[in-house]
């Protein structure tokens, strides 16, 4: 016992010292001359967007993309700088038009575009060709086609971007309905919803009601075998885009008519900020929204009821609507070098690898294979079976995402279809002049 | 006393914790003060500091806002000095501050811009009124760049007459070169706010959602959770009236300073939030260093309690370990001083008894030798005194043995002399002694051995006799007359193959004693009654003297008694086997190679088939003469045939002495026939004229049985043993050393009666000179005092032996010493001496050793 104590005394003395001991040293240099060094800091730009932030709330989507940000800086031994814009309402420039303003000045680097802003900073010229960086070689063939411009590969995506329609299986389950394939069973289900007290029961916003008209224009186009041929057909004004849209038009019109979608709040809603609490409130059956989406806790990620992700509906069922965001790189970029190095390690196989788990998503490499969460299993297994519609294709001539968004949005204003589609004519004509 | 001392104890344990905590409080109460006022004047430090720093940005701001106003102010000076202000414009083309350079003229609502594009104030909104140094400033507003931007607006004036105003665009990236690049190591956050529409016009680049900034003011509240009404009413209020601000707030759990810094008199706000452990890292390292010393006085205050505690514990400890101690010490001080009590109590009963015991015997003596010297005439009287006078003599001399052998073995200086010796000598000598006790007082006297393996044992066969005759003879002294005395010898278990176990057991139905008494029995001067109210002689040191004998060689004595009914003895001794003996060779020698033993009783039976277990010699036993007739008839051949039958002396008493001639005759001339009796067995004398035959006596013992049968071989030999004169020492002369001038002439007396002589000399060197200067032969013997002056009986023996003459080896040398003790006879014969006579002299045992000695020395010189 003696000894016990004796011991557990003597080690906690040197203890002590041990604690003490560094007060004794000293760190001074002999002079009193405090020198800093200066660090050339290799800085590569990056305009993204932001959403408006809740308190204590992790957004997945940045950090997976911020992930593959850290594995590029860590290897270049650089700093990624993040320059965002967010429209603080639907008065307010758009992200996309902001986009386009700081591009064609040459503000940034590396620029996140969704797919019209590409095209149209393409055929500007305002994009450089990342067709020879390494990770290129990895893309799934749709991906690249998406996004080569006039035979320049402009911007490379970190996730296939998905749209589809998230439904509350309860309320559906609720009042016994079937999952849409068709428009008209979408019309039915909307009915039955309408009938039953459900005030509105598709959630919208002012961005992607075009989803609707995209599945049902293009679902024949991108799923009939002929693809090419009738793309060329469209560019060589042989067929007529409007053909195509009307059918979306009129259906997305029928829904307003109906009182399915408030066009005065879908106008003016941002995307899920609007609409979102709503359907999470479960007083909307069905929103529009983009794969990420359903792993995202500030979007649809976590739900208080049975929630699934299918495609709109069309004439060949349920269809995904496929646009593709990429990464791209200013022409004019000030740190050009360090931006396309910065690229290629964000969307090399390592670094897709990462994004892809982290937000459970398609990789648009197809060295990349990720399982996703239950509820977009009828999405994703439409999408293994090559069954979508791509939202955005630069080998269009007339620019789908961005103008079908802003002709929509005139839609959601009181023009009339005939009108809408006037525009759609006339956007080709002049494309065909080009 | 002892309550008080624990509860004294308890008392001071109380007070001394009570102590420790109001120090302890003390202390904590004091760091916890320190450490508080120092956190205080750190943080006001740190918020001194920000302020400062939030000052310096603040000043940056200003300065840069201000020398853009004062250029574009000289600007508007230029471009009224000149002819075509539009072209003057152009030429600021590509200047990355001033993004666009716009002109109106008075009175216009378009003019043109530096890119050459038109330009009116559409968008452009100055209903704030703000200013830089005078310079109309706008809201801020996303430019055609992509990024947020504000114009300044100067009027034109020529010859004090406005002529045109002037627009310049700036960018806020502009001012970004000129802030830190992160402050509080890239901890704090930093936006600038345009005050009128609260949005957030400059931001960090850093990554994440927090660090890449917010939308406006609302969405900074909402993402850092201020959603306080009246807070954020109050920094509302602080805004429009241009105040600076800072407030504490929480962000993500973390302690934070928000501050909300005026710019340009309110027009920009710098707001952001810092951690408080950023601004406060000192602080943290204080506390940290604060919290280890604070650790480490703690564990050096619960150290030091411990080590007092386990100190007084100790101290307690010792306390109460020399406090038993002391007890005990007391104790056996308390114990002693009733011991020695008692000692000198039983001591004084003792020289009471002595001076009782030893003057009874006394005043017979010189009683009688005064009737002795009055009667010298009457030789019946005479001899009837003498008689007197020896028996009290001889009670005198035992009383003087006792006490001196007690002595002795209370001083330790008792040392066994262990020789080989046989049970039957034992038996032999004890029964010749205490026999003719018991039979004195017609008690029987019963010998029994039984379950003996070994026979030949190794020990002090003196004392085992002393331990015997002590016990037999209390047993004779305390029973009464035609009472009972049983000596047994009764083999135990083996508990070593080297060793015999033997129990003693020696009973009694006499007296008995009480149980007071077997509790004092065996300690030294007690004896069971008074001696002065007791018929019964004797020392009170015979049962002490026999444990103390029985201990010193290991054993255990045991006793058990009851007043009147009797008393048992019960002696355990562990006596050792001679190694090498073995009794095969003697019946080889006799050639015996069967017995054939007729005995009825069980455990005799027992006894015998135990004790001939290891001599090779087939022993058939058979319970009666009959048996034992037809067993020999049965015997054809010459092997088997019995060399010996043993019949037991009772059978003859059943069966008649015809029987036991008939098996006389059954068995060969040669063959002997041996009957065992008891003491005392009668009528004997026909079976003992039967050819061949002897007597052996009980108990059965082997040595006894071999000695019988050796006598009996010589006997068959005719050997007739040459019967020795042993009754005179007629014509002997001797040379006797003896300082003592009585015992000189009681000696020289005693020879004179058997009619030799003697030659006296005072001293040991008078002897040794005599014996030289003698004639060869001139003396039969020397006998030699061993305490003489000069030279003692040891010396005078040594110097005897070494002189040259020829009978010097041989002379015998008879000690004769009061030196009683077997050391004594020890030291006696190694000096050279033949034999040792204790005083006083017997004068049978002294004839018995000179005829041992000298007469049949003399007689084998003859032979020679």
């Amino acid at each position: 016992m003696k000894e016990k104590i004796k011991r557990w005394a003597a080690l906690c003395i040197v203890g002590i010292l041990v604690m003490m001991i560094p007060a004794c040293g000293g760190n001074k240099s002999n002079n009193n001359l405090i020198t800093f060094e200066k660090k050339d800091k290799r800085v590569v730009t990056l305009f993204s967007p932001m959403e408006k932030t809740k308190p204590d709330a992790d957004n997945i989507a940045r950090s997976a993309s911020e992930k593959t940000v850290i594995i590029a800086e860590e290897k270049l031994g650089l700093t990624v700088d993040y320059i965002t814009y967010t429209a603080e309402d639907y008065q307010d420039k758009t992200y996309d038009d902001v986009a386009l303003d700081r591009a064609r000045n040459d503000m940034d680097d590396l620029y996140l575009l969704n797919p019209d802003t590409i095209q149209i900073l393409a055929a500007e010229g305002k994009l450089m060709d990342l067709s020879g960086l390494d990770s290129a070689k990895n893309l799934r063939d749709v991906v690249k086609a998406a996004n080569i411009v006039n035979g320049k590969l402009v911007a490379i995506p970190q996730e296939v971007v998905a749209y589809g329609l998230f439904i509350n299986k309860d309320m559906f389950d609720q009042y016994k309905l079937e999952l849409p394939e068709t428009p008209e069973d979408f019309l039915e289900c909307c009915r039955v919803f309408k009938e039953n007290g459900v005030e509105t029961p598709i959630g919208a916003n002012r961005w992607w009601l075009e989803t609707f008209v995209l599945a049902q224009a293009y679902a024949d186009l991108y799923n009939g075998g002929n693809t090419e041929a009738e793309i060329a057909a469209l560019n060589s004004g042989e067929k007529k885009y409007s053909e195509y849209l009307r059918p979306g038009f009129e259906f997305l019109q029928e829904l307003i008519d109906k009182g399915y979608i408030d066009a005065e709040k879908a106008s003016m809603n941002e995307a899920i900020e609007g609409e979102g609490e709503d359907f999470l409130a479960q007083k909307t059956p069905i929103v529009m929204a983009y794969w990420s989406a359903a792993n995202s806790e500030t979007a649809y990620g976590k739900t208080d009821f049975n929630m699934l992700v299918i495609g709109f509906p069309s004439s060949r069922g349920q269809m995904p609507v496929m646009p593709m965001t990429g990464i791209a790189v200013g022409v004019n970029a000030k740190h050009a070098e360090d931006a396309m190095e910065t690229l290629n390690i964000m969307t090399s196989d390592e670094a897709l690898q990462v994004y892809a788990e982290t937000n459970k998503v398609i990789s648009p490499s197809r060295n990349v294979e990720v399982e996703c969460v239950p509820a977009l299993k009828p999405l994703s297994d439409r999408i293994n079976e090559n069954v979508f519609v791509l939202g955005s294709n630069a080998s269009m001539k007339v620019e789908q995402w961005g103008n079908i968004c802003i002709i929509v949005r005139k839609l959601l204003s009181g023009a009339t279809v005939d009108e809408c589609m006037a525009e759609f004519d006339k956007l080709q004509e002049e494309s065909l002049k080009q | 006393m002892g309550e008080k001392q624990v509860m004294r104890r308890a008392d001071g344990g109380i007070s001394l914790l009570l102590s420790i905590i109001v120090v302890f409080c003390i202390l904590s109460v004091i760091v916890f003060s320190v450490a508080r006022k120092l956190s205080t004047e750190m943080e006001a430090s740190a918020i001194q500091n920000l302020s400062e720093s939030l000052d310096l940005i603040e000043s940056t701001i200003e300065a840069i806002l201000n020398k853009d106003a004062e250029y574009q102010r000289l600007m508007a000076q230029e471009i009224a000095a000149v002819e075509e202000p539009e072209k003057y414009i152009q030429t600021y083309r590509d200047s990355q501050t001033m993004v666009r350079i716009s002109l109106i003229r008075s009175g216009e609502t378009e003019g043109i811009s530096s890119t050459g594009e038109s330009f009116t104030e559409v968008g452009l909104d100055f209903s704030a009124e703000g200013t830089v140094d005078g310079v109309a400033v706008s809201e801020s507003y996303v430019n055609f760049m992509g990024t947020w931007a504000y114009t300044m607006k100067c009027p034109v004036e020529k010859d004090g007459k406005e002529i045109a105003s002037l627009y310049i665009e700036y960018v806020y990236d502009s001012l970004d070169r000129s802030l830190p690049n992160g402050f509080y190591n890239k901890r704090a956050m930093l936006y600038i706010m345009d005050a009128q529409s609260e949005r957030l016009v400059l931001k960090p680049k850093g990554m994440g959602e927090r660090s890449a900034g917010h939308l406006n003011l609302e969405d900074f509240f909402r993402a850092n959770d201020i959603m306080d009404e009246e807070l954020r009413k109050e920094v509302y209020e602080s805004v429009q009236n241009n105040k600076n601000i800072m407030f504490h707030h929480n962000i993500r759990g973390k302690k934070s300073l928000i501050y909300m810094w005026s710019v340009n008199d309110g027009t920009l706000y710098l707001i952001g939030y810092v951690p408080i452990d950023a601004i406060q890292q000192e602080g943290n390292t204080v506390n940290q260093n604060i919290l280890i010393v604070v650790i480490v006085m703690l564990i050096a205050f619960f150290l030091c309690c411990v080590l007092y505690s386990f100190n007084q514990r100790q101290q307690n400890r010792l306390r109460k370990e020399r406090e038993k101690e002391r007890e005990i010490h007391n104790r056996q001080l308390a114990e002693a001083l009733q011991a020695a009590q008692i000692a000198s109590n039983s001591k004084t009963m003792f020289l009471s008894n002595m001076s009782h015991d030893i003057r009874t015997p006394m005043n017979a003596v010189i009683g009688f030798t005064t009737l002795l010297a009055k009667d010298a005439n009457n030789p019946d009287k005479v001899r009837e005194y003498t008689k007197k006078i020896m028996a009290s003599g001889q009670h005198l001399l035992s009383l003087i043995n006792d006490i001196l052998d007690v002595s002795k073995i209370e001083s330790g200086k008792v040392v066994l002399s262990v020789e080989e010796f046989t049970l039957n000598d034992l038996v032999s000598s004890v029964d010749a002694i205490i026999r003719p006790m018991a039979t004195a007082r017609q008690q029987k006297f019963h010998v029994e051995v039984r379950n003996v393996v070994h026979e030949y044992l190794m020990g002090d066969e003196t004392r085992i006799n002393q331990i015997l005759i002590n016990l037999l003879s209390n047993a004779v002294k305390y029973t009464q007359e035609s009472g009972n005395i049983w000596f047994r010898i009764i083999g135990q278990k083996q508990r070593s193959p080297q060793y015999e176990r033997i129990q003693i057991e020696v009973q009694d139905d006499g007296y008995g004693m009480t149980p007071e008494y077997l509790k004092v029995i065996f300690d030294a001067f007690t004896r069971a009654e008074n001696s002065t109210t007791n018929k019964v002689q004797g020392t009170g040191l015979g049962m002490a003297i026999t444990k103390n004998i029985v201990e010193l060689m290991g054993g255990t004595i045991d006793v058990s008694s009851e007043v009147n009914k009797g008393t048992l003895f019960r002696v355990d001794l562990d006596l050792r086997i001679p190694e090498g003996y073995t009794c095969q060779q003697f019946w080889e020698n006799s050639e015996i190679s069967r017995i054939l033993t007729v005995v009825e009783e069980q455990t005799v039976c027992e006894s015998i088939q135990m004790l001939m277990k290891e001599s090779g010699v087939v022993t058939d036993i058979v319970p009666n003469a009959e048996k034992a007739i037809q067993r020999l008839q049965q015997t054809n051949t010459e092997k088997e045939q019995y060399q010996l039958l043993l019949a037991d002396w009772n059978i003859v008493g059943t069966e008649g002495i015809l029987k036991i001639k008939e098996l006389r005759k059954l068995l060969s001339d040669a063959a002997m026939l041996l009957f065992l009796v008891d003491y005392g067995a009668e009528d004997m004398e026909e079976a003992l004229l039967l050819k061949n035959t002897g007597v052996l006596f009980k108990p059965f013992l082997i040595s006894a049985f071999q000695e019988k049968i050796l006598e009996m071989k010589s006997a068959q030999n005719n050997r007739q043993i040459e019967s020795t004169d042993v009754g005179s020492l007629e014509g002997l002369y001797f040379l006797a050393a003896e300082d003592n001038e009585i015992n000189a002439e009681i000696l020289r007396e005693i020879l004179s009666i058997e009619g030799a002589d003697c030659e006296i000399v005072e001293n040991g060197q008078l002897a040794v000179e005599c014996f030289e200067s003698s004639e060869l032969g001139k003396f039969d013997a020397i006998l030699m005092d061993v305490q003489m002056p000069v030279m003692n009986g040891y010396d005078a023996t040594r110097a005897i032996r070494a002189l040259t003459r020829s009978d010097a080896k041989t002379v015998p040398i008879i000690a004769m010493t009061a030196n009683a003790f077997a050391e004594d006879e020890k030291e006696a014969l190694d000096a050279g001496m033949n034999v040792h006579l204790a005083k006083p002299i017997d004068m049978e045992m002294l004839k018995k050793v000179i005829i041992q000695y000298i007469v049949k020395g003399s007689r084998n010189e003859r032979k020679d």
